[in-house]
């Protein structure tokens, strides 16, 4: 499903103006797990890509249920969104050609394996910063639906 | 540890929760994901946190919470960013309430304290670790 031009220009970090966002992953049995990921962006337009700098239970759940939900948490300016869709790890060492969903690993990598280098987070102050940034590989959902959460309207599908 | 109780919420993840609310992520039994966002809490105990949902947010997780209801909750907005926290526990639907207790405790911050387990540690442990890395005990009045 395409993302609209808005999200398209919205997702990205909130350094070069972009958004913090929150992404749910579940285990297979439904243990819900929800966090904060700041290095975000758009991937084409039907991904979403978040450096993966070790979130473990991400990785776990991921490697068992593929699926994830990323929202909008801040700034939000109206932004009410909440993408679903199959989610995965693209990791360092992954084939160049695996294909998720219409995203080439290599290519993925490529852009977005380096986070640090390309979009280092030199606005955040000393005591959130980060003391090291590794990243492990890339996150990656494909958005098949995309609803508001805005309580008023909480569920309502917006593409 | 002996006999130290162990940490529950402290005044700062209160504080922080209590003003901006949270994205509180439910599932499935299968394992879907639904995630609501409520922007404001209240807590009881230091351990029992309260949220009030709107008709549709009810409506979108009542499912989930029948057949699975432990969820996960991360602070809203800027608190995502300054109060790197993830709460787990049981929640409880009363009408357009939906209280969760509070039984698992994690610090979401980048880097090697990512996915350390709070709860675990005595309240004064997890003050002194919180006085360590922020220079807040809330969000800014």
């Amino acid at each position: 499903m395409k993302m609209n031009e808005e999200m398209l220009n919205t997702l990205r970090s909130v350094g070069s103006g972009g958004v913090v966002v929150h992404l749910t992953t579940c285990s297979a049995d439904g243990v819900p797990n929800v966090v904060g990921e700041r290095f975000v962006a758009s991937y084409g337009e039907e991904h979403i890509v978040i450096a993966d700098m070790f979130a473990q239970k991400t990785k776990v759940n991921l490697n068992e249920n593929p699926v994830g939900v990323i929202t909008v948490a801040h700034p939000t300016k109206e932004r009410y969104w909440a993408f679903r869709g199959p989610c995965t790890i693209i990791m360092w060492g992954e084939d160049d050609d695996y294909d998720f969903h219409g995203a080439k690993a290599g290519d993925v990598l490529r852009e977005w394996g380096d986070w640090a280098a390309k979009e280092p987070p030199s606005e955040v102050p000393p005591d959130i910063r980060p003391p090291a940034l590794c990243q492990r590989g890339v996150i990656t959902l494909k958005v098949d639906e995309a609803y508001s959460w805005l309580p008023s309207e909480s569920g309502k599908k917006i593409l | 540890m002996g006999e130290t109780e162990l940490s529950t919420l402290t005044p700062r993840m209160m504080n922080w929760l209590a003003r901006f609310g949270a994205h509180i992520a439910t599932a499935s039994k299968s394992g879907h994901p639904t995630t609501i966002v409520v922007e404001s809490a209240t807590i009881d105990d230091g351990k029992y946190v309260t949220y009030q949902l709107s008709d549709a947010q009810r409506d979108q997780i009542a499912g989930n919470i029948a057949e699975n209801p432990y969820v996960a909750q991360a602070p809203h907005a800027i608190a995502a960013i300054r109060a790197a926290y993830q709460f787990k526990g049981p929640a409880k639907l009363e009408g357009n309430s939906l209280k969760v207790e509070i039984k698992e405790i994690y610090c979401t911050k980048p880097g090697p304290e990512a996915a350390l387990r709070l709860d675990v540690l005595s309240m004064d442990q997890v003050i002194k670790f919180e006085e360590s890395r922020w220079r807040d005990v809330g969000p800014p009045k």
